[in-house]
């Protein structure tokens, strides 16, 4: 029989190492043996995945009829001069583009995804402006609004998927509000006024770099990190 | 020609522990625990599934299938084939889908010379399970021709199941005027790095239950208290190296069985847990002080008296109207919170200690050794687990964390003690 050098406890006949430590088993006089069966089986039991397709399909079916169920209401009984039930197929169609393609296509690259969720937001936002009649102000106005933070959330998408530290992580959510921000007032001067003249969202940017920049400071220097880590470790 | 009648299916309410556990089955987190008999003699599947057949009728608390009403969980008798013996597997005790595998909570393995048992832990407590094994056990050596009696502790697969083996025995022990419980420190939480998807990481120690008896009466413990307090001092080493400025308090989950306590027959859940723990903010502990202080404290809050009042502050719990009228996907989130709170920020790990495994003299020299595995925790941190079958005790890690330190601090503390320990493990090397 072998025993570890490190623990001292005996080894099993067929271990290479030790289980605890994983130092190598080494004993002349009694070689690791490779007839014997090891103790536990090396088959791995795979476990499928849930399948989601039912819960899509109970999704699809109840978006489906409610879009439907007031189409038809609108359109022979109730309040049939206007398109009122565009706001209920308008939030049926976003709430299936958010949560069905996700259960169905597992694989679907989160940039489609994010994308797609943008849209689906747009189109609701011009079904909204058919009602009102607002087909100026959908495409001078919530279009770039909506596009520009789609973009922005895409681009954080694809950034904090590939696995950011936790720093990193709130940093860029920071500047990403930033961003959005002077966005919106950028869309809204142009709207209003034609002209871009940067006010409170200067304020909310110049806040965003307050609390970036020393977020930054600590996630490059590792005492620094390493004593954040300390203190606010969860 | 008259309509054949539809027999109405028996469905009974889970008790108090088996709510918890159906509530917070999750796909990483598994209430599923195994106890496996390492016989003399090569398994014969065939023979096995013969002896399951015939001895599952006897146990109906294990032929039922979970399902969901509207505002609780019940379970119902399952009369779909099987449970079928299978082929054992690397990565043991996965987490139970209720409805896959026809809706069986028990499954059997084999593997070389072992048979296994893994139970869901809403069916049966380790007392309710070993006694269905034990009998399984004797029906299978039975098959193989060999005789073997009804008596300690085989239950007679003829006769009908009693009513008193089903029974709720929280629900009748729930008579205190005081409740207790609720509102423990946050304990060290002692997690590591996670493996992958249902990978279980198994480390099993083998060793001389005489020396290890004797070892723990050096310190005037029982052996539950000398090792839990062995597990705390792994625990509280891990701690000291992770350079903490402020140290957590390290407390077990030791699951206590209340029948010695409050007589009852039933097979299904009859435990709670008592909370040994080690503040190492108060100072240096030495290990003869973590056993002194593990032995007080189980047998001070080890008394009927005050495990009756937690049994009835669980049970008003459950008898709460609030919580009774939320519907049953509600209260599976709040319990889950709650489990998340109150039954695992508290705690370090779990160590369960079933004790001694007994069997009729002849069934004794046909089995070598029992061993027991606990399921994957909620948090990726190793569960430790023993049973002791003749002179050999077994003490199981089990998690899905890649480290090895607790296990190897707590070996190599018995092995510095004078116990020598075998040590086998289904890790990668």
């Amino acid at each position: 029989m072998s025993y570890c050098v490190n623990c001292g406890v005996e080894l099993d006949p067929t271990a290479r190492a030790c289980p605890l430590c994983h130092t190598p088993a080494v004993n002349p006089n009694q070689p690791v043996d490779t007839a014997l069966p090891p103790p536990f089986p090396s088959r791995r039991e795979e476990v499928q995945p849930v399948s989601k397709k039912e819960l899509a399909l109970l999704l699809s079916a109840m978006m489906g009829s409610v879009a439907v169920c007031c189409g038809l209401l609108n359109l022979f009984f109730l309040h049939s001069s206007r398109p009122w039930s565009l706001y209920v197929i308008g939030a049926a169609a976003m709430l299936w583009i958010w949560l069905v393609p996700p259960l169905v296509l597992r694989r679907m690259p989160l940039w489609i995804r994010l994308g797609l969720d943008a849209c689906a937001v747009g189109v609701y936002v011009y079904l909204i402006s058919i009602d009102l009649r607002g087909l100026d102000w959908y495409l001078g106005l919530a279009l770039p609004i909506v596009l520009t933070g789609g973009a922005i959330v895409m681009a954080l998408g694809l950034v904090l998927s590939s696995g950011r530290s936790i720093l990193t992580s709130v940093t860029l959510i920071i500047g990403a509000v930033g961003l959005f921000l002077m966005g919106i007032e950028f869309f809204v001067d142009r709207w209003l006024t034609e002209t871009y003249q940067p006010g409170w969202s200067l304020v909310v940017a110049a806040v965003c770099v307050a609390l970036m920049v020393p977020l930054i400071v600590v996630r490059r220097r590792p005492a620094l990190r390493d004593e954040v880590r300390r203190r606010f470790h969860l | 020609m008259a309509k054949p009648q539809r027999k109405k299916k028996a469905w009974y309410k889970l008790d108090n522990a088996a709510m918890m556990y159906s509530a917070i089955q999750r796909e990483n987190y598994s209430a599923i625990y195994r106890f496996s008999a390492v016989m003399t003699e090569l398994v014969d599947p065939e023979a096995l599934q013969r002896a399951i057949d015939k001895t599952m009728p006897r146990f109906p608390t294990f032929r039922v299938r979970i399902k969901r009403g509207v505002f609780w969980y019940y379970f119902e008798p399952n009369d779909a084939p099987g449970p079928f013996v299978k082929e054992d597997m690397k990565n043991p005790c996965q987490p139970v889908r209720f409805w896959e595998d026809n809706g069986w909570l028990v499954r059997f393995f084999y593997y070389g010379r072992r048979i296994s048992l893994e139970v869901f832990h809403a069916l049966a407590d380790g007392a309710g399970a070993l006694t269905l094994l034990r009998t399984l056990l004797a029906v299978y050596l039975r098959e193989r021709g060999w005789a073997i009696p009804n008596t300690g502790g085989v239950l007679d697969i003829t006769q009908p199941p009693p009513a008193e083996e089903g029974e709720d025995a929280y629900f009748r022990y729930a008579k205190s005027r005081v409740r207790r419980g609720m509102g423990e420190r946050k304990a060290y939480q002692n997690t590591g790095t996670p493996e992958p998807f249902y990978t279980l990481n198994v480390t099993m120690g083998l060793l001389p239950l005489d020396r290890l008896r004797a070892a723990a009466k050096g310190y005037g413990a029982s052996v539950t208290e000398y090792l839990s307090a062995v597990l705390i001092a792994s625990i509280l080493a891990r701690q000291r190296r992770e350079g903490r400025r402020r140290e957590l308090p390290v407390a077990l989950a030791v699951p206590i069985n209340l029948r010695p306590h409050f007589p009852s027959r039933t097979l299904r859940n009859f435990i709670l847990t008592v909370r040994p723990s080690i503040d190492p903010e108060l100072g240096e502990y030495t290990f003869s002080e973590i056993v002194s202080q593990v032995h007080h404290h189980m047998r001070l809050h080890i008394t009927r008296q005050e495990m009756q009042a937690v049994i009835t502050r669980n049970v008003m719990l459950q008898k709460n109207k609030f919580l009774q009228l939320a519907p049953a996907p509600l209260k599976n989130l709040s319990m889950a919170l709650s489990y998340r709170l109150v039954g695992c920020r508290p705690y370090s790990t779990t160590y369960t200690n079933p004790g001694a495994f007994p069997v009729p003299p002849e069934m004794a020299p046909h089995i070598q050794r029992m061993e027991v595995i606990l399921g994957q925790s909620y948090t990726p941190r190793a569960n430790c687990a023993s049973i002791s079958y003749g002179n050999t005790m077994e003490i199981t890690f089990a998690g899905t964390v890649k480290e090895t330190d607790v296990e190897r601090d707590f070996f190599r503390h018995l092995v510095r003690e004078g116990i020598p320990v075998k040590v086998i493990s289904n890790r990668e090397e």
